[in-house]
């Protein structure tokens, strides 16, 4: 099946965050309440019982004045995905679809995925000690529905389908918003990272929108994944042998030699 | 055959460790070990079998966790209680010289088993000072990366992302020495009389003046006897 992708144009989105219900409805999570802290926001970030959540940004520049800009967080299923990679249980695995899904039952809490995520999208969920995330309603998308968060979108924000189709459109409707008082509109998700199953149509820059403008898999993560784990670990046979190999010389060894000493204290010795 | 030397208790003996030096050993071997068997279970791919024993990965997971306590406050007590037996060990290490060099050099030779002339050493051969350099450190870079594993999320991300390859090569060097230390510390005819220094805390007499001529000579030896 041909990768299919969720298409998210920030110039259509009002910031309803019908998507950040409609997922909590569908995935059964409870309810977190966050305080208060002076922004729209209704989260931190995404956490172990919310999938999904608009991020504001307020901005001010001095030519153009105060920008007030969002952006739908969530997993963004990565093509070429870092924590299916990392997982040191195999508990990733790519839906038909493209989508990263994971399996709670394999899951052992280790946190790896986290940081392995150069988005840190898979979260920590406390009560059943493993990692949760967005699945792209995988569950939906077999059973031929859209997620549930694209469904809702009730401003054709969200678009859910095959990805070259969106790419397409992403391209066009970019071409449109230069040419309409967004120069500095941007596609996001087509190359990052050798491709992304979340596209984003941006009004501005990443950076304006806390995204990692040309994102990289750690490079620590790599160091350990591709050299430590297959590599380092041949050591230890490796003394384990000269240990062994030790064993049987020094006790062939003492045969041939008569009394090497050693096991004749008193008169034996080194000399 | 024979594996761990004799005890003779016929033969004169001369004390090696004290008694908090050896229980705190211990400790820390068994929860080193225990560590260990458990995270290999992640780190390697054909160790699965082996979960079970600890009551499946989230059980090994456990163990993993309650053992790194453990060993943490076996090296706590140490330092506590044996103050005045560290500030000596490092002491010691820092004699590192010529012997030691020579040591290092024919040790290859005397751990396959064939006779080689070794220089009198102190307290710790050239090889134990190597040891007591290389285990430590890894054991300490095995703590803090550990601590922040366990505790990711009040750390910052990119500290989180380098303690999995420290973990991993400290673990790694760790286990290469003490494959090679614990084998040294028992099987080995030659150093395997260290074992009662370090299980009932005295070693033979003669064993210390062949192996650790300075040491005895300083700390047993006729010009002690005359200071008293
Ligand atoms: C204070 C001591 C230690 C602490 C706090 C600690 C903690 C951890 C934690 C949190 C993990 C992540 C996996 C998990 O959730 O269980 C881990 C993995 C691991 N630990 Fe430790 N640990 C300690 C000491 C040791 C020692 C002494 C060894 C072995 C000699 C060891 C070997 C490993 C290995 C091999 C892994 C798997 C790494 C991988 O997946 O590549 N650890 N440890
Ligand atoms: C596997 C079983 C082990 C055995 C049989 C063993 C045995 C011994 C013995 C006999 C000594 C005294 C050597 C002497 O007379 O100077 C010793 C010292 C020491 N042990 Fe172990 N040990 C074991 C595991 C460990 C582990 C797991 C660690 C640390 C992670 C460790 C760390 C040390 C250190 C730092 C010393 C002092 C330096 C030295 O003598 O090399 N040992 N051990
Ligand atoms: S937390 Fe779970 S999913 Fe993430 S790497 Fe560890 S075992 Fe795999």
């Amino acid at each position: 099946m041909a990768n299919k992708a969720n298409l998210y144009d920030v110039s259509r989105c009002t910031a309803c965050r019908g998507c950040q219900v409609a997922c909590k409805d569908w995935n059964q999570l409870p309810a977190v309440i966050e305080p208060f802290t002076g922004s729209y926001q209704t989260h931190e970030d995404t956490n172990g019982d919310t999938f999904t959540i608009i991020k504001f940004f307020e901005s001010e520049d001095p030519v153009t004045g105060v920008h007030w800009n969002f952006i739908k967080r969530s997993c963004m299923h990565c093509l070429d995905a870092e924590c299916v990679k990392a997982c040191p249980q195999g508990a990733y695995m790519k839906s038909p679809s493209g989508a990263t899904i994971h399996d709670p039952e394999k899951c052992i809490g280790c946190q790896y995925c986290t940081y392995a995520c150069p988005f840190e999208i898979p979260k920590y969920r406390k009560r059943e000690d493993k990692i949760s995330k967005c699945t792209l309603c995988a569950d939906r998308v077999e059973e031929g529905l859209t997620p549930a968060c694209a469904r809702t979108c009730p401003s054709g924000a969200l678009t859910f389908g095959d990805r070259n189709e969106l790419l397409q459109q992403a391209e066009a409707r970019v071409k449109y918003l230069r040419k309409n008082g967004f120069p500095r509109a941007t596609i996001y998700g087509k190359l990052e990272l050798g491709g992304l199953n979340n596209i984003f149509v941006l009004t501005d820059t990443p950076d304006k929108f806390d995204l990692p403008v040309n994102p990289q898999p750690s490079a620590t993560i790599g160091f350990w994944q591709n050299w430590v784990q297959p590599y380092f670990g041949w050591l230890i046979p490796l003394a384990l042998a000269g240990s062994a190999m030790s064993f049987v010389t020094t006790r062939l060894l003492a045969n041939k030699q008569g009394e090497h000493g050693h096991d004749h204290p008193v008169e034996g010795g080194h000399e | 055959m024979q594996f761990i030397p004799e005890y003779r208790e016929d033969l004169p003996r001369v004390e090696r460790f004290n008694f908090v030096s050896r229980m705190t050993h211990w400790g820390h071997t068994v929860t080193f070990i225990l560590c260990l068997l458990t995270g290999l279970l992640l780190f390697m791919d054909g160790m699965d079998w082996m979960a079970p024993i600890f009551g499946g990965f989230n059980g090994a997971n456990m163990v993993h966790r309650v053992a790194a306590v453990f060993m943490t406050l076996f090296i706590g007590i140490f330092v506590v209680f044996d103050f005045k037996g560290i500030i000596n060990w490092i002491k010691d290490i820092l004699r590192f010289g010529i012997n030691d060099i020579k040591f290092i050099m024919v040790f290859p030779l005397e751990f396959l088993g064939f006779p080689v002339k070794v220089p009198p050493q102190t307290r710790f051969n050239g090889g134990e000072k190597g040891n007591s350099i290389v285990t430590p450190t890894c054991v300490i870079l095995l703590m803090l990366s550990g601590y922040i594993m366990w505790f990711p999320m009040i750390f910052p991300a990119g500290l989180v992302r380098i303690s999995y390859p420290i973990h991993d090569l400290a673990m790694i060097f760790a286990t290469l020495m003490v494959c090679m230390h614990g084998y040294l510390g028992s099987f080995h005819p030659g150093s395997g009389e260290s074992f009662w220094g370090m299980w009932k805390g005295t070693v033979r007499k003669d064993w210390a003046q062949h192996h650790h001529a300075i040491w005895y000579e300083e700390t047993y030896g006729d010009k002690t006897k005359d200071a008293e």
